[in-house]
Formats: C-alpha cells, sequence, structure tokens
C-alpha cells in the first residue's frame, strides 16, 4: 500500500499548481483565530485536580484481536496443554525462552528477555474481569473504558487526561501514534488529545497559508459536530507547529524496522509508531499518554507462524524503542505497558489456531518497572464453563498500579473504587 | 454569558451582511437544549428542509455518492418521493468487468482493485447502487489481507451491488458461502470434530442480532451446524510468472462448496429450538429472532439518518422490514420517507465518510478522473476500501474525526483542485453543494477569496461539506 502511488510526491507537486490565494480578509480571521477555540473555554475546569507535576510517561500498546496468553507467556511443565493443544503447544515449549522452571516466554521474544534478565520486565498473569464477554468489541470497549458494566463511555486514559492534565490547549499532552482515529481509551469530551498517523504526511500541503485559512474556517461551527472539528483542527495546527521543532531536534538511537514480512500482515507500522512516539519523549514536547497498537492477534487460523511473527515484530520494535529511550537518557520515565482485549481458548481447533478466549498475562515494560511475575498462575485444568482461563487479577488493578504509581494520578477519582494492588513498580 | 452573547450578535451581523451578498441563508440562533453542552458550539444549522429542493439534495447527498448540477436538475424535476422511487428501483448498473480479476490466484495489487470500484463510483449512472454496495461492504465486511485473493473480493463487490437492494435472508446466505468471507471468518477451514466459531459468533453480534441477544453456547452450537463448507473448486492452473510454480485459477463457481465428509451430522440446539440444523436452518432461526429486523434497521438508521435513532423510529421501520420478509426495498423507502429523515434535528447530522467526501467533492467538480488520488488518500482519513479496520467494519460519524483526518481532508482538497482543468463556477458550489447554509466563517472565507479555485477550496474544505 505505501508505495504503490507517492501520495507524498503527488501532494507537493500539486500544491504548488495549486496557487490558492485567500485574499486580505482571511489573514485578518486567521490572525484572531486561536488554538484553543470555544469548546474549550467552556470546557469544565472546576473538576480538574492539582495537576500532575512528574514528567512521568506511559506508552500502552494494545495488541488488538486477542492476544494468546499461553503463546506470549508459556507454561514450561504443564502436560495438560500438550492434551489442549495437541499441534501448538510441542514447538511453543521446546523452543520458549525460561523464566523459571514453570514459564518461558515465546522463542521470538528476545529482546524482552534480555530486559527481563536486567529486571526491567514486569509479567501480570491471569489478567481479567468477571463474567468475560467473547466479542471483540464489547470486551476492548470493556478495557477502554475500565468498566465491565458498560456504563461508562469515557476512555481510562481520557479521564487521566482530563481530570490530572492540563491538556486544553497542550493537545500533545496524549497522543496516537500511528492510528487515524482517537482510540477509546484516549476518548473523553472534556480533554484533548492529537493523533498522528505518519509523521511525514503529518501537514497541510499548503504550508502555513493554508493552515491560517483552515484555522480561520473551523472557528465555532455551529452543530453537534462543530467543536469536535474545530478542536480537530486547532489540535491539528498545533501538532504540525510541535512536530516541526521535534523532528528537527531528534536523531534516532536505535534501529525501527517495519520491514517485517507477516503472515497475515497487521496494518499497524508498530515501529515507525514507537520511534514517533520516542521523537515526542525526548525531544520534551509534554507528552504523558502514548497509545499505539499492532493488529492481527485474532488467530483462529494458522496461529504457529502468525503469532510467531507478530511476537517478533513486537520484540523487535519494542526493543528499539527501549534503547532508543535508554540512549537519549529517558528511560527511567518511560512505563510500556501491553494490553488486549482476551487471551484465547486454551484448546485449539480444527483450522490451526485458537477462538476467544478470556484471562491472559500483560507485560509491563521498561526502568520504572520491577521485574519479576506477579498475578496468580492460571490452571489448565480448571477452567471455566466456556473452557477458558479463569482470571486471578481485575485488569482495573493493573490500571490502579499505573495510575497510581507511575503516573502520579488519583486512580481512584478516574476508576471509580479501588482495586488489590499489584505492586510491579519500583 | 454576555460575552458569548455578545460574540453572537456580532457572527450574527457579520453573516446578515456577508450572506446578503452572496445570495446565501445563515446559521440561526439556538439555545442548546441538548443536554451535552460541551460539544456543541451553542448554533445550529438553520435546517433548510422546509424547501423541496434542500430536501432533495439531502436525499441525494445521504443516499448516493454525490451529483453533478445535470443529476441535480433531474432529480429536482422529478421530485422528492419520485426521486426516492427512481433510486430504489432502477436496477443497479454493472461496472465494467476487472480485467486483473483473471490473474491465478488473484493475486493482482488491490490498488487495482480499489480504482475499478472509485471509477464505478465516479462515473456509474445509478449511485444509489453504489451508496448501498458501500454500505454492505462495511456490514458483511472482508478485508483483501486475509481473503488472500483479490479476485475473491472483486466477486464480493459484484454481489454486494446486485443483491444491496434484495432480502436479507438471500444475502446471508450468500454471504456465508462468499468466498473471500469463507476465508476471512475461517469458515473455510471449521470442521464437525473441531469447529471454528469465528463466523458462527459476528453472524450473530454483527451482522444480525447484536450482542446480548444469543448466547455462548448458541454461538458454539451454531458453529457445529455451520461446518462443512470450503472454497471453491479452481477451474485451471496457471504459472506464477517467474517462479516455476502453478497458481489456482478461480472463474465459474463463485460461492463455497459444501463437503458432507466435515459437516457435523446431528441434533443442535440454537437459539431455543432443537433440530438437525443445516446453513440454512441457521440463517432461518436467526431471522426468526425479535432482535434481527431492529439490529439492520438501526444501523441503516445511522448511516442514512441520525447516530443515534429513537427506539420508536427503529420500531417503526423494523416492523414492516420483518413482516415484508426482510425485503431491503421496503427498509429504505421507510427511511427515505420518514419524518425524521428531513426533520430539522437530521440536517447536517451525519459526517460524511471519506470515500463520501472525496467521490462527492469529485463529483460536484465534474471530475471523473480522480480515483487515483481518491484511492491513495483514504488511509489517512481512516477509509481504504476492502480493508476495513476490523470485522467490525468502519466506525461512523465523530470517529471520522481527529486531528490527522482533518489535515487529510483538507490535503486532499488541495491536491483535488490542483488537478482539475477547468471548475464549475462556485456559486455552484454554496447553492448546489452547501444548501445556501453557510456558518459566517466560512462566508466571510469566501467573500475575501479572490479567485474560483480558492473559492471551491474553502466550499470543498468546509465544515459544511464535511456534514451530510
Amino acid at each position: 500500500m505505501k508505495n504503490e502511488i507517492g501520495i507524498n510526491q503527488l501532494k507537493r507537486r500539486d500544491f504548488l499548481r495549486a496557487g490558492l490565494v485567500f485574499g486580505a480578509g482571511a489573514a485578518g480571521l486567521a490572525a484572531g483565530y486561536a488554538a484553543v477555540p470555544d469548546a474549550f473555554a467552556r470546557a469544565v475546569y472546576a473538576a480538574k485536580k492539582e495537576g500532575i507535576t512528574n514528567d512521568n510517561v506511559l506508552v500502552m500498546i494494545q495488541l488488538a484481536g486477542g492476544n494468546d496468553g499461553l503463546r506470549t507467556l508459556v507454561p514450561l511443565a504443564d502436560p495438560t496443554l500438550h492434551d489442549l493443544r495437541p499441534k501448538l503447544a510441542a514447538p511453543m515449549v521446546s523452543q520458549a525462552l525460561p523464566l523459571n522452571k514453570d514459564y518461558g516466554l515465546n522463542h521470538n521474544l528476545s529482546g524482552i528477555k534480555g530486559l527481563w534478565d536486567k529486571g526491567k520486565v514486569a509479567i501480570v498473569q491471569g489478567v481479567g474481569y468477571p463474567n468475560p464477554t467473547f466479542s471483540h468489541f464489547e470486551s476492548i470497549r470493556i478495557w477502554e473504558t475500565g468498566d465491565p458494566t458498560r456504563r461508562q463511555v469515557d476512555g481510562w486514559l481520557g479521564r487521566t487526561l482530563a481530570t490530572s492534565y492540563d491538556s486544553n490547549g497542550h493537545p500533545l499532552t496524549g497522543c496516537a501514534c500511528g492510528a487515524t482515529d482517537v482510540p477509546g481509551a484516549l476518548r473523553d469530551l472534556q480533554a484533548t488529545m492529537t493523533v498522528i498517523q505518519e509523521q511525514k504526511t503529518f501537514g497541510f500541503t499548503g504550508g502555513t497559508e493554508v493552515e491560517a485559512a483552515v484555522g480561520a474556517l473551523y472557528k465555532g461551527t455551529p452543530g453537534i459536530y462543530g467543536a469536535l472539528f474545530d478542536t480537530a483542527i486547532a489540535t491539528a495546527t498545533e501538532t504540525v507547529a510541535t512536530l516541526r521543532t521535534s523532528a528537527a531536534s531528534y536523531q534516532p538511537m536505535a534501529d525501527y524496522s517495519d520491514k517485517v514480512k507477516l503472515v497475515y500482515s497487521s496494518k499497524n507500522q508498530l515501529a515507525a509508531a514507537l520511534q514517533l512516539a520516542a521523537e515526542l519523549i525526548v525531544t520534551g514536547t509534554g507528552v504523558k499518554l502514548l497509545h499505539v497498537t499492532l493488529g492481527g492477534f485474532d488467530t483462529h487460523y494458522t496461529e504457529l507462524s502468525r503469532h510467531d511473527d507478530l511476537m517478533a515484530y513486537l520484540d523487535s520494535a519494542v526493543s528499539a524503542f527501549y534503547q532508543d529511550l535508554a540512549a537519549h537518557g529517558k528511560a527511567d520515565k518511560v512505563l510500556i505497558a501491553t494490553w488486549s482485549e482476551f487471551g484465547r481458548r486454551p484448546k485449539e481447533n480444527a483450522s490451526g489456531g485458537t477462538d476467544h478466549g478470556a484471562a491472559a498475562p500483560l507485560l509491563l515494560i521498561g526502568d520504572p518497572a520491577k521485574g519479576g511475575l506477579y498475578g496468580g498462575e492460571p490452571s489448565l485444568t480448571d477452567l471455566d464453563s466456556t473452557g477458558n482461563l479463569k482470571y486471578a487479577v481485575d485488569f482495573r488493578s493493573v490500571y490502579q498500579e499505573i495510575l497510581g504509581g507511575h503516573l502520579g494520578a488519583d486512580a481512584k477519582t478516574i476508576l471509580g473504587t479501588t482495586y488489590d494492588s499489584v505492586p510491579f513498580l519500583t | 454569558m454576555a460575552l458569548a452573547k455578545q460574540v453572537l450578535t456580532r457572527r450574527q451581523a457579520l453573516v446578515a451582511a456577508v450572506a446578503a451578498a452572496l445570495g446565501v441563508g445563515a446559521v440561526r440562533l439556538l439555545t442548546p437544549t441538548l443536554t451535552n453542552l460541551s460539544t456543541r458550539s451553542g448554533t445550529d444549522w438553520a435546517s433548510p428542509l422546509g424547501s423541496e429542493s434542500a430536501r432533495i439534495m439531502q436525499l441525494l447527498r445521504r443516499a448516493t455518492l454525490g451529483y453533478t448540477p445535470a443529476h441535480l436538475e433531474a432529480a429536482l424535476s422529478a421530485g422528492f418521493s419520485k426521486t426516492v422511487d427512481r433510486l430504489i428501483e432502477t436496477k443497479p448498473a454493472e461496472p465494467p468487468a476487472l480485467a486483473a480479476a483473471s490473474t491465478p490466484d488473484g493475486r493482482f495489487a488491490v490498488t487495482q482493485l480499489q480504482q475499478w470500484w472509485v471509477d464505478q463510483m465516479l462515473t456509474t449512472p445509478t449511485p444509489f447502487a453504489e451508496r448501498m454496495t458501500l454500505f454492505w461492504h462495511g456490514h458483511f465486511t472482508s478485508d483483501y489481507r486475509k481473503a488472500a485473493d483479490n479476485t475473491f473480493m472483486y466477486w464480493q463487490n459484484l454481489t454486494w451491488r446486485r443483491m444491496a437492494m434484495t432480502n436479507l435472508g438471500s444475502m446471508l446466505m450468500q454471504v456465508t458461502t462468499d468466498p473471500a468471507m469463507l476465508r476471512y471468518l475461517d469458515l473455510a477451514t471449521s470442521v464437525a470434530s473441531s469447529p471454528n466459531e469465528n463466523y458462527s459468533r459476528e453472524l450473530m453480534e454483527l451482522f444480525t442480532m447484536g450482542p446480548d441477544n444469543y448466547s455462548e453456547e448458541d454461538v458454539r452450537q451454531g458453529a457445529l451446524a455451520l461446518t462443512g463448507w470450503q472454497l471453491p473448486r479452481p477451474d485451471s492452473t496457471a504459472p506464477a510468472p517467474g517462479t516455476g510454480r502453478t497458481l489456482p485459477v478461480y472463474a465459474s463457481q463463485k460461492f463455497g462448496v459444501f463437503n458432507q465428509k466435515r459437516a457435523f451430522k446431528g441434533s443442535i440446539t440454537f437459539l431455543g429450538k432443537t433440530g438437525a440444523f443445516d446453513t440454512q436452518g441457521v440463517i432461518d432461526r436467526i431471522l426468526a429472532q425479535p432482535a434481527t429486523a431492529p439490529f439492520i434497521t438501526t444501523r441503516v438508521l445511522q448511516h442514512f439518518v441520525t447516530g443515534q435513532p429513537s427506539p420508536s423510529l427503529v420500531a417503526r421501520l423494523a416492523g414492516p422490514f420483518r413482516s415484508s420478509k426482510y425485503d431491503m426495498k421496503t427498509l429504505m423507502r421507510g427511511v427515505f420517507t420518514s419524518d425524521e429523515f428531513l426533520a430539522a434535528g437530521a440536517y447536517r447530522a451525519l459526517v460524511k465518510s471519506p470515500t463520501e467526501f472525496m467521490v462527492q467533492s469529485a463529483r460536484a467538480l465534474g471530475a471523473t478522473k480522480l480515483s487515483k488520488l481518491i484511492v491513495a488518500s483514504g488511509s489517512g482519513m481512516g477509509q481504504t476500501l476492502f480493508d476495513p479496520p476490523d470485522v467490525g467494519g468502519w466506525p461512523n460519524n465523530e470517529a471520522w474525526i481527529s486531528s490527522n483526518t482533518v489535515i487529510e481532508r483538507v490535503n486532499f482538497v488541495t491536491a483535488a483542485l490542483a488537478q482539475a482543468t477547468s471548475l464549475p463556477p462556485s456559486s455552484e458550489a454554496v447553492k448546489h453543494q452547501l444548501d445556501g447554509v453557510v456558518g459566517p466563517q466560512t462566508v466571510s472565507m469566501l467573500s475575501s477569496a479572490t479567485d474560483e479555485r480558492t473559492r471551491w477550496f474553502v466550499a470543498l474544505a468546509s465544515p459544511e461539506f464535511q456534514l451530510k
């Protein structure tokens, strides 16, 4: 897709021919245009707590489609695994990278295993929630909002932005890299955040004149989508300006490669998204909450090669990201956390894959993590009525630790109540 | 509050002055009555839907992929209700055959397929069929990556166009055995000894009933009953250029084959009934569920009327839809002739999808050669044809709005105008694409622009044109 059309060349060339002339009036309108449209001015500031003052950063990596926990953190010594997965078990057990006598990491997670050896990887086992749904969309929404009762509409990171950061006028406080729409976890009508699919194409091809004209055009827009549009344009303009500065002062100190051959290719360029995240972090743009996605985990068929590919891709992108942060002296500030809507069924299906499951392990990676295994070991013999792993740790326990322990936010306000503690931070 | 009022008053004055000069209507002040104040700017678009021409323009904007002045002229002289009839009753025009589809194993660039469809959208005499094909492509969705055969994706597109206005039952039988779908949701590899649940689940959750209307046991039992389907048999094989290998050529049979040996034989309990259900039996059970008609009706309303249809409107349309044996003409006629379709609150209540926005821009400009640009520009706005984000298809309305997508929309307009060799008068844009209902900022920008190209830029990049 990327190399077929040459949209960048098209855009640049086309603009040179466009020669739009907005006239004198436009300059006047644009001058009155502020980066903060009316909607912000009316946002509810009263609810905002004291802003967070530390400069810690969170990077959430969504493994979309339902990541197979048993192929991520592999049980090494449980014979039941071979009964449940006659085709899938043997290769994953024999190749796993042992962490102790009972568990090993997927053999393609060698970079993350290296970080584990340095005590920088915490793995929380058996993470889930009561009465799991097996719908991708419902479970994604539950994880995004932190609410299995599905009443909450705002995302848990969006609520964090709204309550704990001054995101209004600083849209880069929260950023989705490698995406085109706002991920549900970051969504909140009282907060602003930016979305950057690809750094090199992020900008108005008409340059500052078009930028100013569009800024003037989207001001006080009527209708139900008015404020959303105005905010998006203001955020875009602000982000363009920030990227201009950050790109000039950033030099990657690691090898990020998206040249990976995936059996069922993911749409996401994870390495490029993490490289952009690194740029935003190391150049001091004020970014605090980042979200990136790697898709392709819905491995209902031929899981063996597909999941191995995804693990390798995840590993290389995360390893480069950590190395880059460390080289820039920022590794102590950044916590990387994976999440996925569910794990997969312990029993394999006839397509050489696995169907939708429930509890699964989460990885927390970086200097702020205190290496080790946490949570409860899932039993392969004591499955629930749907044949799935029972959860031992509520996913909001993990959120609570991230919010309170890492970001310094008021987790109880954001999550509505308190959960059992999982002390995976240093 | 005093400040806000003052600002709005000044805006109104500005609008009145410039609007008079341009001959356009203005926004009106509206006391915000919705509870969710933070998402509103305090004013709303003034609905022009009291006039027949505005009603027709709204119909064409939502039910087709845009119109040229000639299309609009024809619709205006026919009137609203005759235009509804014509849209619904006209047989879909077939696109020209895609020559690349005979490539062995469907191994041709997906951009060829995307461009072929966009070309059809830009030039078809039956644009409602293309709009419905786009709707079904997002509903019964498949992506070319997992289908792994672009000929299968091509067939699926032809199928939705031909079947778009038939009935849900026929479509469900077709989608279940559609080759791209057999791959996309794994039914082609599901066997009775160990069924794959993927298709069974999404058939109920996303295609027909919605969550909470079936149990996990129904998913498992349905998966059993649906086993036995395989991909069609290839007609021949052909050499793969430069590899020395041969690849299958699929040509005549465009649906899956049923293999008794792989199928489950026995009784299941599915959605409350026990029996030996085959695929048709599963579909019949689903069609017998009270959740099915409201679910499809809601999805249609969200695309054509309002993001949040009222339960009473859903019920009013779902009843006749079900009793007509799920006839799509009955449903779509009901949608377009409902009071809600033309209610003031429905005016500009939907955000154009990227494809709608781009194709409608091209049609407004009378440009028929923009398919390459349109195909290249979709991804940054969040919509790549034949490549939905997931099995749920594309989200809509507010999900189309982000910092990334608004930049890409503006950049598309810049590029499209640069390619245009001649432009219709820009007064056309305001009158016929924006209904003459233009906000104060747009009015100011239009009046200060000094040439036609810039006025077209303002019109197509404006918030007004992003809405439908």
